[in-house]
């Protein structure tokens, strides 16, 4: 590790020949790009220690009332929920196919693929929203407003633990959700930039980040498919 | 490792780790259908470990990624499970103090001082010391019936 | 790679010597407001956090004064939860978490390690506008009614009253981001930007503590967030997850809150053990004893602090078995504590010791941390515990850690690294007159207090039985005693400012970079040239080498020999060539 730091010019400002994107206090390409994907490693470690959380709590509860979850889970949509995962698998390959191609200065593919992307997480969250308002018809909501009616949610009224269960739930999405749609936000932004040529095989730093970011938002998802649907 | 160009996935990697994704999507939901009891928990989290894990390698990019990445990634993996193993080490056995009692000390010591003047020879069974001694644990039993079986 | 060859004009560093430094290169209010200098950044936090500190020590000292006599002396029950509240939440989440990292870190670090800025100063300056952002939450949580839930936040009390507990619990998520962010940039800072030849064995001790520190910022800050996100949804929504009416668990909360609070201890108190060492091997003139054992420790804590929350948690009601567990960790966190302490001692046989103020501050460490520490295992003892859970005895026990070492250490690095940072001198005589007032202010305000938990008096009242008395107005003298040296220091400090004696480059003849190849008032890129590291941390030999002397006598006490700079590194073109050889 004592070989990541290469020698610093000395210090004069301006006039020399520095790509555009190297900031003035790296040394080189290599150390930036080095520094900003082991910065984006840290990052989503504190995301999985925040999602980490919310899994205690599933756990917790789950631990204590394994008959009202399994009843619980049973009244979510399985459907959706493997389309989705389908989804966001597919959104994943289509982020590590749009680095695949920037790195090879192929910013056409690499926008096309960000931009599938991109279409792919609005399906995600057009199917969320499906089964979000299916479950407010049936006065599924988290917390207080708990009411379960209607044919296939009323024996959950007297359950004991099931509105914690839906309250895990709409949290434990509804935060997944939130950074479905940030990831978004950012996914239009880099494929914007690349469509401008700002990236190339010698600079595309950000699509990485953003790559790893999505990934990340996909892992989260691949736990939490099983936890809530499945079992 | 030697910086000459980027290093790139083949996108052949790419394809076949995406199958298997899908090939293990197909296999969680299917086990689901199969009863198997207290294994379809682990089976299922095994599942999507294995799943997290090329998503992590292959599409992440980590196999081939300055190991101090990897470490950080391992070692926040590590720490997510130290949170949840140890706060379920309280949850599942929650209410293992068997002898809460809602009595205080002293009105057991009394309780026994007039059971002893009922009957002067106190029989040596009936020191209880052990936790498991007393029986009476109303506050116990309603916090653990369901976590601790 | 990039090459990045250029010429370095040679005269450009006559211009750069006495004209322009960091403060002077570029001026105004928005030079300071947009600044990415690492250094501007660490000054930012300095003036936010001594106007914190201020805060939360007055309402330290009007709960003192409360507590003066038994019954109401100068507020009643409900402000006095109040301000013990805020002074915990000022105190622990916008003064303590932050202090060291974020001054002296930013400060100093970059600097250490021979890198002209950290990795993401655009994420350094982000974090202390979340900060700022943290602050004003905190404000308008005060004038929302404000908040007596004490600093735990412990629910159902905190998810049932109402008041400013929101912004509040808003406030502490934002803060959090701050931390992560000043936790991220340091990682990658230290792994990625050391100077040429600064291998991690050559790193100062500082650098180490504060790395080990940043790792619990990165790990443990997201859990108090989420914490804090789950408190607010229990607020608003009723989620039923902490709250026992609607089928929660709230000593679920504990755990969630714990797993954040108990490492943020260590967040707290890792840079402190960072500065000590630097402190302890400056003023002694000796390389520091252990200095592995010192390094690794500090990790060792940072790792194992995560395995010892539930010992806060011993009368919650948790399971038997996990506070066993958890005592037994607690046992263990005393081993890495004693090696650093026994590694300083051994440091300061046959050193020769220099009592400059700094040196008090270091000493009074010593002293305050092995009597916080010892307490620490004492509460950390199951049985033990059950007595003094929720007495002055654990106020004292944390107060001898957090104020006595965290606070102790930070006013210890403050004067060390004051000349660097402001180019002046401060008062040594006033120094050390008020490190003396600190000294025996502290032990006059907590060891009472240690006496009085262990006699059953509870924390968290503003009023108590009468045989306590005595005790608590000791006490509140010895909290006029902290306080008054407290003032005498920022008094001279802002005398210092402007009538301080110009500092030289290295006034204490340290070794570490920032004293050996920065100018006395640093230049904007700290370095004239990036320095070629060749040798340890703390090599005060090679110094003897070189001016002779060597058993230390030849030279009077104040004045010490100044080691030689590091050399430059070579650039580019030279690597290039020796690489193509």
């Amino acid at each position: 590790m004592a070989t990541e730091t290469a020698p610093a010019p000395t210090e004069t400002d301006g006039a020399h020949d520095h790509p555009a994107h190297l900031e003035h206090h790296f040394v080189s390409s290599k150390q930036q790009f080095d520094s900003a994907k082991l910065g984006m490693w840290v990052f989503l470690i504190t995301e999985v220690l925040l999602f980490s959380g919310m899994f205690v709590a599933y756990a917790v509860f789950r631990q204590w009332n394994p008959e009202v979850f399994v009843a619980a889970s049973n009244t979510l949509d399985q459907m959706w929920g493997t389309i989705n995962t389908v989804v966001l698998l597919t959104s994943s390959l289509t982020v590590a196919l749009s680095i695949h191609y920037i790195k090879q200065d192929k910013v056409k593919q690499c926008v096309y693929y960000l931009l599938s992307t991109l279409g792919l997480a609005g399906v995600f969250m057009v199917i969320k929203y499906i089964e979000y308002t299916a479950k407010f018809e049936h006065g599924i909501y988290p917390g207080a407003a708990f009411d379960p009616h209607g044919a296939h949610y009323e024996h959950l009224a007297g359950m004991a633990a099931a509105p914690q269960f839906f309250s895990i739930y709409f949290v434990m999405t509804g935060i997944h959700g939130l950074h479905v749609v940030i990831g978004m936000l950012v996914i239009g932004a880099i494929a914007f930039m690349a469509w401008r040529g700002s990236f190339s095989s010698e600079w595309y730093t950000p699509v990485e980040l953003t790559g790893l970011y999505w990934h990340l938002v996909d892992i989260v998802w691949i736990f939490l498919f099983p936890l809530l649907y499945l079992i | 490792m030697a910086h000459d160009g980027p290093h790139i996935v083949p996108k052949s990697v790419l394809l076949r780790v995406f199958g298997g994704l899908i090939v293990l999507t197909i296999l969680t939901v299917a086990v689901a259908y199969v009863p198997l009891g207290p294994l379809g928990v682990p089976v299922a989290i095994g599942i999507a470990a294995v799943k997290a894990s090329l998503v992590v390698l292959f599409f992440m990019h980590l196999k081939y990624d300055n190991p101090v990445n990897a470490l950080t990634f391992t070692i926040g993996t590590i720490f997510v499970i130290v949170f949840v193993a140890i706060t379920l080490l309280d949850t599942a056995f929650r209410g293992d103090l068997g002898n809460v009692n809602q009595r205080t000390v002293q009105e057991i010591q009394a309780e026994q001082e007039r059971a002893e003047q009922r009957n002067e020879a106190l029989p040596a069974d009936s020191l209880r010391i052990a936790p498991a001694d007393y029986p009476d644990q109303e506050r116990g039993a309603s916090m653990s019936t369901e976590g601790g079986s | 790679m990039s090459t990045t060859t250029q010429d370095a004009p040679v005269e450009d560093e006559a211009h750069h010597d006495e004209e322009t430094n960091y403060l002077n290169h570029d001026t105004g209010i928005w030079s300071w407001l947009a600044t990415k200098d690492h250094k501007r950044i660490g000054i930012l936090y300095c003036i936010s956090l001594a106007v914190v500190f201020l805060a939360a020590g007055i309402l330290a000292l009007f709960m003192r004064a409360e507590l003066s006599a038994p019954g109401e002396t100068i507020m009643g029950n409900e402000t006095y939860n109040q301000v013990f509240t805020m002074h915990g939440i000022l105190m622990v989440f916008l003064f303590l978490v932050p202090s060291i990292p974020a001054i002296l870190g930013n400060f100093v670090l970059p600097m250490q390690i021979g890198a002209k800025d950290v990795a993401f100063p655009k994420l350094n300056l982000a974090s202390w506008y979340v900060y700022m952002a943290g602050a004003i939450l905190t404000i308008a949580a005060l004038l929302t009614g404000g908040v007596d839930t004490g600093w735990t936040f412990y629910t159902p009390y905190s998810s049932t009253t109402g008041g400013g507990v929101l912004w509040m619990t808003a406030a502490i998520f934002v803060a959090g981001f701050a931390s992560i962010f000043t936790g991220l940039n340091f990682i990658v800072t230290v792994h990625k930007m050391r100077a040429p030849g600064m291998t991690w064995n050559r790193l100062p001790l500082f650098i180490w503590g504060i790395y080990a520190t940043s790792i619990v910022q990165v790990l443990a800050t997201p859990v108090i967030g989420i914490t804090m996100v789950l408190l607010i949804l229990e607020q608003t929504m009723q989620i039923g997850i902490f709250d026992p009416a609607l089928g929660g668990d709230p000593v679920l909360f504990q755990h969630f809150f714990w797993f954040y609070s108990h490492p943020a201890v260590y967040i707290m108190i890792l840079p402190a053990f960072g500065i000590l060492s630097e402190l302890i091997a400056t003023f002694s003139r000796s390389r520091i004893f252990g200095y592995r054992a010192i390094a690794l420790s500090s990790v060792a804590i940072a790792m194992l602090g995560f395995l010892v929350w539930g010992h806060h948690m011993f009368v919650s009601g948790q399971s038997a078995i996990s506070s066993i567990v958890f005592s037994l960790i607690t046992y263990l966190i005393g081993i890495p504590s004693g090696i650093k302490v026994f590694n300083w001692v051994a440091t300061l046989y046959k050193g020769s010791i220099w009592l400059q103020t700094p040196m008090l501050y270091a000493l009074s460490f010593l002293f305050l941390f092995t009597i916080g520490g010892f307490t620490g295992i004492m509460v950390g003892v199951l049985a033990v515990d059950v007595q003094l859970h929720d007495t002055y005895y654990v106020v004292s026990h944390f107060h001898y850690v957090m104020m006595g070492g965290s606070v102790v250490a930070l006013l210890g690095g403050m004067h060390y690294w004051w000349p660097k940072i402001t180019g002046r001198m401060y008062n040594e005589t006033l120094g050390k007159i008020a490190a003396g007032l600190v000294f025996v202010g502290f032990n006059l305000t907590f060891f009472p207090q240690l006496v009085l938990g262990s006699r059953g008096m509870p924390r968290r009242y503003a009023n108590y039985a009468e045989r306590f008395a005595g005790l608590h107005e000791l006490s509140t003298y010895g909290s006029w005693v902290l306080g008054a040296g407290l003032f005498l220091i920022l008094g001279y400090a802002l005398w210092s400012l402007a009538y301080g004696e110009e500092a030289p480059a290295n006034p204490w003849g340290a070794t570490t970079l920032e004293w050996t190849n920065v100018a006395a008032i640093p230049d904007h890129h700290n370095f004239k040239r990036t320095p070629l590291v060749t040798r340890g941390p703390y090599d005060f030999h090679l110094a003897d080498e070189v001016f002779g002397g060597g058993d230390g006598e030849a030279l009077g006490d104040d004045v010490p020999r100044i080691p030689e700079p590091a050399p430059s590194a070579p650039t580019e073109d030279d690597t290039a060539a020796s690489a193509s050889a």
